[in-house]
């Protein structure tokens, strides 16, 4: 471990419940989820080993790393997607505005509503497109009428940039988009519920440079309201949209820090080695 | 470091590193050969300085031709970017010195003209300092010694210091004997031009640091206290 990941770490501390600060003035809204030895197994198998992080709200965080590095599994401990998988086991602290996820009280359901997921494959319901903006909402009870979700709907699909690409076909499949533009549905659909966190896995791997550069653009106006965490295997892609960047290798957070530092004065010899394509 | 898994990048960033090497090879020779002609007024050796100077700016479009080559297909991050960002910098610094040894080759042409005048041996010791800071700090770039660089960069007083003790010498000459004035002129740019040579390899020192370490030199740089000329004019210094 280098003395600057250490320092990183340091600095924090565990998370001080902090009040949402008013939409759309703060960008950088202090440290919005709060990891402290964070490890998982997969039965016998340890496949994270004592990660603690800070990541700040209202910017992306890049997790970054070679297959099997336990970027995906940091990733889904964070909306407890773990839980669903037979045998796997999560201990440490993972705290969101200083309450802890993983307490007995907290119902997973409700957790996942605060921390959307979007994944590599974008998976939108078989339903129209606006069923599929809508179906959060509604099972979580955030409209009143008719007329109140079709605001919901509208807003949601303006902020994940597709509204004026689908609003004469709210009925049509969402099936029946691109690949992008699903991308965008599923984004609307995360967004529609209001949640505090959105973390996407891969989220553009299996698009297109332009459906790519669309989705990255939407990442970046969604900053300014949304905690992101992002996983993705495109360092080009990571430089591009993250604020800050944290390289796991072989179960370990090896090293965090600004974007801007990690790809051009990485601390870790095992980052450098990564980032420039040195990993054998 | 490792090997890149994909070969081909490995060998093309050490391409650009030789290329930097080549470079400073030329305007080594350049400076040490500048001096010389100055020295033995050596009006066939000027003459060769100032055609080998299109060779030092053809490898510095090279040097920029592989950069932006590197840039645009690798994509370079952390020290690989530092690499292409310094050897495309580097080169800037020693087009440049290789400019003001071609100066200096041209200015030998005109003294030449006239007859000579005593202070050469000043030059000669000012030139050979400025030789040698730019042979130590190519080796560090070569070797990435930060300490070689270091002591490039503090040293560069010393070209300073010598620099300012010929301007008050060249001043006494000139106002004894008005008719020494257009060569003492010559020899005041030729020592400006050692001067700013010396200022090109504190550039290049820097650059290393930044290769090696990944951060900016930030201390001040030590000057000579007694620096005559406060507002710097070397703009007319130049070609």
């Amino acid at each position: 471990m280098s003395p600057h990941a250490e320092a990183e770490r340091g600095s924090g501390g565990l998370a001080v419940p902090q009040a949402r600060a008013a939409a759309g003035v703060v960008i950088d809204g202090g440290t919005k989820i709060a990891a402290r030895d964070v490890s998982v197994f997969y039965g016998d198998k340890q496949a994270l080993f004592d990660v603690s992080i800070d990541i700040p709200d209202r910017s992306v965080t890049a997790l970054i790393g070679p297959s099997g590095c336990g970027k995906t599994t940091f990733l889904r401990c964070i909306n407890r997607m773990n839980d669903t998988i037979e045998g796997a086991r999560v201990s440490g602290v993972i705290e969101i505005e200083g309450k802890d996820i993983y307490q007995k009280s907290v119902d997973p359901v409700v957790l996942r509503a605060r921390v959307g997921m979007v994944f590599q494959k974008p998976n939108p319901f078989p339903k129209s497109i606006y069923e599929n903006v809508a179906y959060g909402p509604r099972i979580h009870g955030l409209a009143r009428s008719k007329s109140d979700m079709d605001v919901i709907v509208e807003s949601a699909l303006k902020r994940a940039g597709l509204w004026e690409e689908v609003k004469d076909r709210l009925t049509a499949a969402g099936t029946g988009l691109s690949g992008g533009q699903q991308q965008r549905l599923v984004i609307a659909r995360a967004v529609a519920v209001n949640p505090d966190v959105i973390l996407m896995d891969e989220p553009c791997s299996a698009l297109d440079p332009i459906a790519t550069a669309k989705i990255e653009e939407l990442i970046d106006e969604l900053r300014e309201n949304f905690c992101i965490v992002i996983v993705t295997h495109s360092m080009a892609q990571a430089a591009r949209v993250s604020q800050r960047t944290a390289f796991f290798h072989m179960g370990s957070l090896v090293e965090t820090g600004p974007t801007e530092e990690i790809f051009t004065n990485p601390r870790d010899n095992r980052t450098q080695d990564y980032i420039t394509g040195r990993f054998g | 470091m490792p090997e890149h898994t994909v070969k081909a990048f490995s060998e093309e960033l050490d391409a650009l590193a030789n290329e930097i090497a080549r470079m400073g090879g030329l305007a080594e020779q350049a400076v040490i050969d500048s001096i010389a002609a100055v020295v033995r007024r050596d009006t066939r050796l000027a003459n060769e300085i100032i055609e080998r100077d299109a060779q030092i700016d053809r490898e510095q479009r090279e040097v920029e031709r592989r950069a932006i080559k590197l840039m645009a297909l690798r994509h370079p991050f952390a020290a690989d970017l530092r690499q292409v960002l310094t050897a495309w910098r580097i080169s800037g610094d020693l087009e440049r010195i290789g400019d003001l040894a071609k100066n200096i080759a041209k200015r030998t042409l005109v003294l030449n003209q006239s007859d000579p005048i005593q202070i050469t041996k000043g030059i000669e010791r000012m030139g050979k300092i400025a030789a040698f800071q730019l042979k130590t700090v190519l080796d560090s770039y070569a070797r990435g010694d930060v300490q070689a660089a270091l002591s490039v960069w503090m040293h560069d007083e010393d070209i300073d210091a010598h620099y300012n003790s010929l301007f008050r010498e060249l001043l006494t000459y000139m106002m004894e004997d008005p008719r020494t004035i257009s060569p003492c002129a010559h020899l005041l740019f030729v020592a400006k031009n050692i001067e700013r040579i010396g200022d090109h390899c504190t550039n290049i020192a820097e650059m290393v640091h930044y290769l090696v370490t990944g951060e900016e030199m930030s201390a001040e740089r030590p000057r000579a206290k007694d620096d005559p000329t406060p507002v710097d004019p070397s703009s007319a210094a130049g070609v």
